[in-house]
This record gives structure tokens, C-alpha cells and sequence, in this order.
């Protein structure tokens, strides 16, 4: 890659924390060194994009992250031609930039996506390592660091929204969790910057939420969420209070499950 | 003053007795001056209409009551509303008055006028034609009576609370082992204190003396049952001893659990304390002492001034090392529990309640000798199968060979009425239809009859059931329809016309001109309107077969497929799609007998579950015929696409049909004509028995065999969704 390549934006100045929670540091670098393609599982918040953040930086490749939604097209992914003021000219889509310069594309919440903007990457992750762009008519071959990364959400939409079995298949996966209790504890004290203490109380609290997944509420609170409340708990707030900001409105509107969880943060404090 | 004395006159030469004229003349003059003398002249009428309608002793209770009444109305207006409600009894429900009148101060306090009114509508209602109903109902004497009246009186109630306690035990010990509202222990004897025993949490109906906190003493009473249920250990043995000694053990392993509870999670404390109450002081009667035994394990602050009590508190602090140990309850509660024996209290076992109030009665603590009544079986049954749905109700409840005597409603769940292959009642001819003999190549016509039987006695509680069953399915469930939103507008691209631009289209167009070729000229897009028009004919193979367990002690057939039917019907229910559900099974071609579960007209109601839990199993499966029975049905209904969807667990068979292949051809050719006519088959096959003949009748697209007959209540409403996305 030259210095003046356009992905130099989309490198990470600097490399955000990341709490090893297992092996996934070795893991993801094993298959980054043969540039297989990865999937990220796991819940909300539970530190997907963070993880490949981390990991973009430390292995120091520019990250193109696209967050994928319904009404997505593959021309949204490849490119197109654009009209200027001397005609028609083309346009990179973030997928290529990443292909042709090399860089990893992280594809977040890739089964949103329509089924035909999904099989435009399977050329792209197999051993071809291609990417046909038609409409061009230009045939790209993936620059050697060409890493491509997508996160899947195997919650309730696995059923209607499911990846195919063909695109399933050309992947790696992780498998992330919300982190251990001591764990989670650390990492919310050490992001909101609050007492090792007061950590482990929200971190009781978010798997008192969590137990009513399925049964209410579809997602738990995600450390993420504990990590707003325990910043919100910085500017002065009071557990009750941050938690009920932070987590109880926002995850839910039913009452009888606001209550509940309301009842569990008052068993804690 | 003379009108007052006519109306006395009056009452008196009418024959009612002395009492009647003695009451109006104490009471009409306080009436007159509270409220005004109208009113108080009103009375003497009134008390003659009530006389004759009723008693003479009734009429002078109601003119006792003016004057009390009279006070707490305080207007004329609101008395004069209660004199027309009394009177407008006297016609439906003479008998029911006397009872009301006892209980008119306390029910205008709870109550007030307008709740009461209705109220005692509602009562009338309740009891039309059936005057020992009615009476039963206005001495409260009566369950429900006892629920309305707080529900009128805007109470929180078990009912009302109840979806919020659910969520608040989950989120507190991450499982919710099935809650009930306790069923009155006798005659007018309303469960008093909350209770759990094999596996079932039971909650009184109301705490009554804790009006206007009810919410926190449900919620005390439930996380204290889940600190025994998450720090309790098996039952403890009866053994040797005493009612005393048992109590007392109770009361300490209830300081056990809730020490230990509070350990984890500190803010319990503050659901708990408020109830605890007792003086330090006073008599030392047992229950005082219990109670303050109670308050002193659980409250630092409070003052030890009984020796007894302070050797209880001694001994648990000391026992502090092996807190997490059940047998330390044991241990101290036999001690303390002889003690106390040895001085002169006295402990009458038969009236002692558990206090404060939110505490259980402790009955789920001891294994107490067997019960030998049959709705103890059943009940075992349904928790056993729940268990297996329910892995994290991790405590084992089958094991415990004893249920709690009080639960003995009629659990008429998944298990209990299966085989009762026999109904003794004659089904209902409601239609005949053709038979197709592929020896001859020719359709018989009106060969087969159809009868429509009534399904069995159902389970009212089928939902609830259903709900704790499958709960977090029933959440994904609807969390899918709510995804597959077909109900949701969807965006239409490159259309020829729309309002606004499809920029992508648009672009390429010009592009097209550009370049000199011919542009596409759909560069719109529009948004569509929610379409969607689907009906589904759900047809249920209830054969003798079904009533086999899926694995050796595992659930029936048959309950799968009323859970299946189950979910689906809420799935299609809140889509807003058409459904039916029959059930089906043969007993020769005279009989085929057709259980209508939902009509395509129903609307999914708590009949629909008892309709479906009243399905037993039995007879063969003539299943060419059901499919054109339902085809029928199927045909007049005025969607888009009709679907036919077959859940069988075996192939056809019929008792007068030797032929394999004859019930099979038949099958495929009523699935051709269902076709024909424009309507959709679709079979799930259950086991691997299934198979080879179904996709000769249903072709090979047209059915999914399905092995693990366990996953057949989720796979149904998902398939539905996935097959009409």
C-alpha cells in the first residue's frame, strides 16, 4: 500500500482496549495471517466492533466498516458510476476500496442485508479472492492483506433472516459472549472509570436483566449499556438512577418488566 | 313531625312486627338531620317494600343501617342511591339482601357507591336463576365474590399483579418455577400465607391487612420463596419431631435463606424489614416470640429483652460458619424449639400462621408424609413434563413424592386426559365426501361420512400452561411475526411508476442515454401496501398412535401437537391470518370423526386452548378423506392463497381398508384436487417412520419429514412463516 492510498482515513490512529476474554487475539490472528474470512457471533454490545477495532489496529490494516441494512444494494458494496461534470465516471464502493488497496472490510450485521448483496463476497472468500465488478467490467484481485470480517447477530431473526449455507460455510467463526462476572466487572470499571466495587454491582445487576432474555426482554443488558450507566454514575448519578437511564428505559417499554428489573437494581443497592 | 308519626302508624298496622315501627323511630330523626327529612321519609316506604319483599327482620336491619349509612354518604343524593340499590335487589334476589346488609358497612368503606352498584351487579349476573349461588356470593362466601370485590375496589390483586411478579422472580433467580394463586383451602377459607412445594409457587389470593401495600408483600412473599428456593436444601425429615420444634426450625431456616439472600443481593432487606413489627416487649406468648425471634435474626437494630430469643440469635451467629448448610437450621430449631417446650407457653399447631405476613408456610420445607389423593398424580405428571421443556427448573421436582395438599385443582394439563379413547357421545353427520379406489380408477361418491364430535373436557389454564411451557419460544415467535411484518410496507424498485426517484435507476438510465443505449424507463420506486392474504386449514392427525410417548417417559405425540397447534395459532392470530384447526381420526369409512378446534369465523380465545387440550387420541387415519373434508372448508374462504397443512405421525390405515396402497392413492388424489381447486397441501410428517408414502401422496416438495418430533412446536409456526413469507 502507498502512503497516499486512499484507505490512510480509514486507518486507526490508535488502538482501543480490549479485555481478553479467552483466545481471541490468537485466534483472530491465525486466520488474519492466511486472510480467512471471519465471523463475528455474539449479542449486542458484547464488544464485536470493538474487537475488530482492537485488532485492525494492532495488526495496523486501515478497517472499512460498513453497517449493513435492508434496503442495501450490491452497488452500495462494489461501486458505481456517477455522473460528473465530464461525463460518467466510476466510484469505488468501500468493498473494493478494501479489496483493491488492501485493508479489512468489516461487514457489521451482515444477515440485515439483502441475499444478493451477500453473494457478491463469496468470489471474494474462497481461494479465487476475487471481486467481479460487472457493471464495470473490471475483474479486481484482492490485494494480499485483504481481510474481509462480518458480524452476525444469531439472535431471534436466525430463523427469517438466516446467512446461506454456501456464504456460512466460507467462514471462520467466533463465538462472543458476554464476558465472565470478574471479567465484565474489570472492563466496566476500567471503560466507565468507576470503582472496582461499583462495577460489580452493575455487572450483578446486567445478569439479573439478562436472566429474563426470552422471557420479556429479547437482549439483556449488554456490557455496553453497563458501561453507560457506570459513566453516567461518574457525573454524579446514583446506581438507581444511572441504571434506570441508562438501562431499564431504553431496553424496554413493557412495565411489568421495567418494574422487574427496577426491583432488581433496588436488591442490589 | 305528623308525617313522621303517619308513616309510623303506617308501618305499624302493616303487621311487620315491633321492630320495624321501633327502628324508623329511632333512626328517621337522625336521617332527617344529617341529611334531610325527604330522606328520612323515604325510609318508610322503603322498609315496607323490603318486609314484604323480603323479611320483616331484613327491613329493620336496612333502617339500622340508615343511620351509619346516612354518615358516610354524607349527601342525600348518594343515600338516596343507596336505598334504590337495596330496593332494586328486592325482584332478582330477595334471598340475597340479609347477607348483603351484614356486609354493607366494610363494602361501602372498600367499595364506595358506584363500585359497589356494580359489583352487585355483577353478583346478580353471576348468580342469575340460581338464588344458593347468590346468596353464596353476597356473604362473600365465594371466591370469586372475594376477587371482584378487590378488583372493584381497585386493589392489587394476585391477577394484577401477577405478569409483573413473574419477571421480577426471573430477573432475581433467573427461573420461574409455575406461579399460582392459591385456591381457597376450604369453605370461606382463604389461603393465608404463600407456600411452594413440588416445584409450584402458590400465592394467596390477597394478603388481607395489608390493603394499599399489597404489591410489596407479593414481592416480599416471592423473594423469600426464592431465597428457599435458590439456598434451601432437600427436605428436611418429619422424624421425631414436635409441631413446635418444627415451626421453629421453619423460622430459622427462613433467617437461613433470607441471611443468605440478603448476602448476594443487601436492597432485600428493605422489601423485608417493613413487615417485621413486634415490640421487644410484652407478653411472651409463642407467637410473640416467634415473631420476635424473626425480627431479631433479620434486624441488627432490634432490642433482645426474651433469653430465649437471645439465645436463638447467640446461637445463629455462631453458626455463622456453616451458614450455607440447610442442617444448621435444624440444628438450632431443635434446640431452641425444646426450650421453649420446657417453659410453660403455649403452641397450638392447628392455628398457628407463619408471620410476618410475607412468609411462607413453610409446608414445601418438610417432606411430609404422602397424599394419597388422584389429582396429586396428575399434577406430578404436568410437572414432570414441564421439566423437560424447563431444564433450568433445576430442583427437581419429581422427585419429591409428595404435592402440596392444597393444590388440588383439577389439572386437566397436557397429560391428564389422553387416553380416554372412548366418548360415549354420537358424533354429528356433517358431511359426506367421495373416496377414490385407484383398482377401479374411479371416485366413489359420498362414501365416506363425516361426523363432527365436541372435543373433551379442556384446561381453562391451557395458555397459561402453554406460556410457562414454551415461554421464551412464544417471545421469539412473536418477535418473528413482528420481523416478517408483512403488515409492513415494503419498497418497490425500478418501478415504471412512483413517487420519487429510484436514484440508482435513475443514474443508470442516464448513463444508458448517454452512452447511446436505450435507458431503462423504470426508474420510480413506490412503496407497496401491505399485502398479504393467506389462509390456513390446520389439519391434526389425532390417531391412536399419537398417544405414544416421543421417548421412553418423554411427552406424548399428542401434546406436541397441541403445543404446536398452539403456537401457531398464536402466531397466525397476531398476524392476522386466517386459521381452522381440525383435529382428525377414523373408526371406518361410517366414521370419520372431525374435531373442530377453531373455525376459520373464531377468534383465538381461552376456548380455543381448552378445545385443543380436550383432544385424545384414538382410532386410524383415513387421511384422504380429511383432506377433503377440510378442503371444503378451506375452499369458501376468500384469500389469496388457501393452505392446507397436514401434521400426521403415521401412514393412512383404516380399519376396514386392507389394501395399503388404497388409503394412500386415495390421499394423493385428493391432494391433486385440492390443488386443482387452487389450494396448497403441505404435510409434516413426524418420526422416520414417516416418509416414503408421504411423498408419494404430498409429491416430494410437499412434505418435511421431521425426526425430532421434540422440536415440532417450534418448527411449525417457523416453517409457517418461512413457507408464506
Amino acid at each position: 500500500m502507498t502512503p497516499s492510498s486512499p484507505l490512510e482515513a480509514y486507518r486507526l490512529p490508535k488502538a482501543p482496549a480490549w479485555h481478553a476474554t479467552g483466545d481471541e487475539l490468537a485466534l483472530f490472528s491465525a486466520a488474519f495471517a492466511v486472510k480467512l474470512p471471519v465471523m463475528l457471533k455474539g449479542p449486542t454490545g458484547c464488544g464485536k466492533t470493538r474487537f475488530i477495532e482492537h485488532m485492525a489496529a494492532t495488526l495496523d490494516r486501515p478497517l472499512v466498516t460498513v453497517s449493513c441494512h435492508e434496503d442495501m444494494t450490491a452497488s452500495d458494496l462494489v461501486g458505481r458510476y456517477l455522473l460528473g461534470p465530464d461525463g460518467t465516471h466510476w466510484q469505488d464502493g468501500p468493498l473494493t476500496l478494501a479489496v483493491r488497496h488492501g485493508g479489512i472490510c468489516y461487514l457489521d450485521e451482515i444477515v440485515e442485508a439483502r441475499q444478493d448483496t451477500t453473494v457478491i463476497i463469496h468470489a471474494l472468500t474462497d481461494d479465487r479472492r476475487i471481486l467481479p465488478l460487472e457493471k464495470k467490467g473490471e475483474l479486481v484481485r484482492a490485494h494480499p492483506d485483504f481481510h474481509l470480517v462480518i458480524s452476525y447477530n444469531p439472535g431471534y431473526q436466525s430463523v427469517l433472516k438466516d446467512l446461506k449455507e454456501s456464504t456460512k460455510q466460507r467462514f471462520c467463526a467466533l463465538d462472543f459472549d458476554y464476558p465472565a462476572p470478574e471479567i465484565e466487572a474489570q472492563i466496566v470499571a476500567a471503560e466507565a472509570g468507576i470503582s472496582a466495587q461499583t462495577a460489580a454491582i452493575l455487572v450483578q445487576i446486567g445478569e439479573k436483566s439478562r436472566n429474563l432474555r426470552g422471557q420479556g426482554l429479547s437482549e439483556g443488558a449488554s456490557t455496553r449499556m453497563l458501561i453507560h450507566a457506570g459513566r453516567l454514575m461518574q457525573q454524579g448519578l446514583s446506581v438507581p438512577d444511572a441504571c434506570r437511564l441508562a438501562m431499564i428505559m431504553p431496553i424496554t417499554d413493557d412495565p411489568d418488566m421495567r418494574a422487574a428489573l427496577a426491583a432488581a437494581v433496588d436488591a442490589f443497592c | 313531625m305528623a308525617e313522621f308519626r303517619a308513616a309510623h302508624d303506617r308501618l305499624a298496622k302493616a303487621g311487620y312486627g315491633v321492630a320495624v315501627p321501633r327502628s324508623f323511630q329511632q333512626v328517621a330523626p337522625i336521617v332527617a338531620t344529617a341529611l334531610n327529612t325527604d330522606q328520612a321519609l323515604g325510609l318508610a316506604p322503603a322498609a315496607s317494600r323490603l318486609a314484604i319483599g323480603t323479611a320483616p327482620r331484613t327491613a329493620a336491619v336496612f333502617l339500622d343501617l340508615a343511620v351509619p349509612m346516612a354518615r358516610r354518604l354524607r349527601t342525600p343524593q348518594g343515600f338516596s342511591a343507596w336505598v334504590a340499590l337495596i330496593l332494586s335487589m328486592i325482584k332478582p334476589a330477595p334471598e340475597s339482601i340479609a347477607p348483603l346488609l351484614a356486609r354493607a358497612e366494610m363494602l361501602v368503606e372498600r367499595l364506595g357507591l358506584d363500585a359497589l352498584s356494580a359489583w352487585v351487579q355483577t353478583g346478580l349476573r353471576l348468580g342469575a336463576g340460581d338464588a344458593v349461588k347468590r346468596e353464596r356470593f353476597f356473604s362473600l362466601d365465594m371466591a370469586e365474590a372475594q376477587r371482584l370485590l378487590e378488583r372493584y375496589a381497585g386493589e392489587d390483586t394476585f391477577q394484577s399483579l401477577e405478569g409483573e411478579l413473574r419477571a421480577f422472580h426471573r430477573a432475581l433467580w433467573g427461573r420461574m418455577p409455575p406461579l399460582r394463586e392459591a385456591l381457597p383451602l376450604g369453605r370461606g377459607h382463604a389461603a393465608l400465607r404463600a407456600s411452594f412445594g413440588a416445584g409450584v409457587v402458590q400465592l394467596p389470593a390477597s394478603f388481607s391487612g395489608h390493603r394499599g401495600r399489597e404489591r410489596a408483600v407479593y414481592k416480599a412473599a416471592l423473594a423469600h420463596i426464592g431465597a428457599h428456593m435458590a439456598y434451601g436444601g432437600p427436605r428436611y425429615r418429619v422424624g421425631q419431631l414436635k409441631p413446635l420444634q418444627i415451626a421453629v426450625v421453619s423460622l430459622i431456616e427462613d433467617a437461613r435463606v433470607e441471611y443468605l439472600a440478603r448476602r448476594e443481593m443487601p436492597g432485600l432487606a428493605r422489601l423485608w424489614l417493613p413487615f417485621h413489627t413486634v415490640d421487644p416487649d410484652g407478653m411472651a406468648t409463642t407467637p410473640s416470640l416467634f415473631a420476635r425471634l424473626a425480627r431479631a435474626l433479620i434486624d441488627p437494630d432490634f432490642p433482645i429483652k426474651h433469653h430465649w430469643v437471645q439465645k436463638g440469635v447467640t446461637m445463629f451467629r455462631d453458626g455463622m460458619g456453616q451458614i450455607e448448610n440447610p442442617a444448621l437450621s435444624r440444628h438450632i430449631g431443635n434446640i431452641l424449639g425444646n426450650d421453649l417446650g420446657q417453659t410453660r407457653v403455649q403452641f397450638n399447631a392447628r392455628n398457628y400462621v407463619v408471620q410476618p405476613a410475607y412468609r411462607d408456610d413453610n409446608l414445601g420445607l418438610w417432606a411430609l408424609p404422602p397424599e394419597t389423593d388422584a389429582p396429586t398424580q396428575q399434577h406430578q405428571i404436568e410437572i414432570t413434563t414441564q421439566d423437560l421443556h424447563k431444564s433450568q427448573l433445576s430442583d427437581a421436582p419429581q422427585q419429591r413424592k409428595q404435592s402440596h395438599p392444597k393444590d388440588q385443582q383439577p389439572d386437566t394439563g397436557a397429560e391428564a386426559v389422553s387416553a380416554a379413547p372412548a366418548t360415549p357421545e354420537a358424533g354429528r353427520v356433517v358431511a359426506h365426501v367421495p373416496e377414490y379406489d385407484h383398482v377401479t380408477g374411479s371416485e366413489r361418491r359420498d362414501w365416506v361420512t363425516v361426523k363432527a364430535y365436541e372435543p373433551g373436557p379442556g384446561d381453562p389454564l391451557f395458555w397459561r400452561k402453554l406460556e410457562e411451557r414454551h415461554g421464551g419460544l412464544l417471545a421469539r415467535i412473536g418477535a418473528l411475526v413482528r420481523a416478517a411484518s408483512v403488515g409492513r410496507a415494503r419498497r418497490l424498485k425500478r418501478q415504471g411508476e412512483g413517487e420519487t426517484l429510484d436514484l440508482d435507476a435513475a443514474i443508470e438510465a442516464a448513463i444508458n442515454l448517454r452512452s447511446g443505449q436505450t435507458p431503462d424507463p423504470r426508474v420510480y420506486e413506490g412503496v407497496s401496501p401491505p399485502e398479504r392474504s393467506i389462509a390456513v386449514h390446520l389439519l391434526l392427525d389425532i390417531s391412536q398412535s399419537t398417544d405414544d410417548a416421543v421417548f421412553p417417559g418423554g411427552p406424548k405425540v399428542i401434546s406436541l401437537l397441541r403445543d404446536a397447534s398452539a403456537l401457531l395459532a398464536h402466531a397466525m392470530d397476531t398476524l392476522g391470518d386466517p386459521l381452522a384447526i381440525t383435529a382428525f381420526a377414523s373408526d371406518g369409512r361410517e366414521d370419520l370423526r372431525v374435531v373442530p378446534v377453531k373455525r376459520f369465523g373464531d377468534a383465538l380465545t381461552p376456548l380455543t386452548g381448552m378445545a385443543l387440550s380436550g383432544l385424545s387420541a384414538g382410532y386410524s387415519t383415513r387421511i384422504g378423506a380429511a383432506i377433503r373434508y377440510a378442503g371444503q372448508q378451506l375452499e369458501d374462504v376468500p384469500c389469496h392463497r388457501r393452505l392446507l397443512l397436514v401434521v400426521t405421525d403415521g401412514e393412512p390405515s383404516d380399519i376396514d381398508v386392507p389394501d395399503p396402497d388404497y388409503l394412500a392413492q386415495d390421499a394423493k388424489r385428493a391432494v391433486q384436487s385440492l390443488n386443482a381447486r387452487g389450494m396448497d397441501t403441505f404435510c409434516i410428517a413426524l418420526g422416520q417412520a414417516a416418509g416414503q408414502r408421504h411423498s408419494e401422496i404430498f409429491s416430494r416438495r410437499g412434505f418435511l419429514q421431521l425426526d425430532r418430533l421434540e422440536a415440532l412446536p417450534e418448527k411449525l409456526p417457523a416453517l409457517y412463516l418461512r413457507m408464506t413469507r
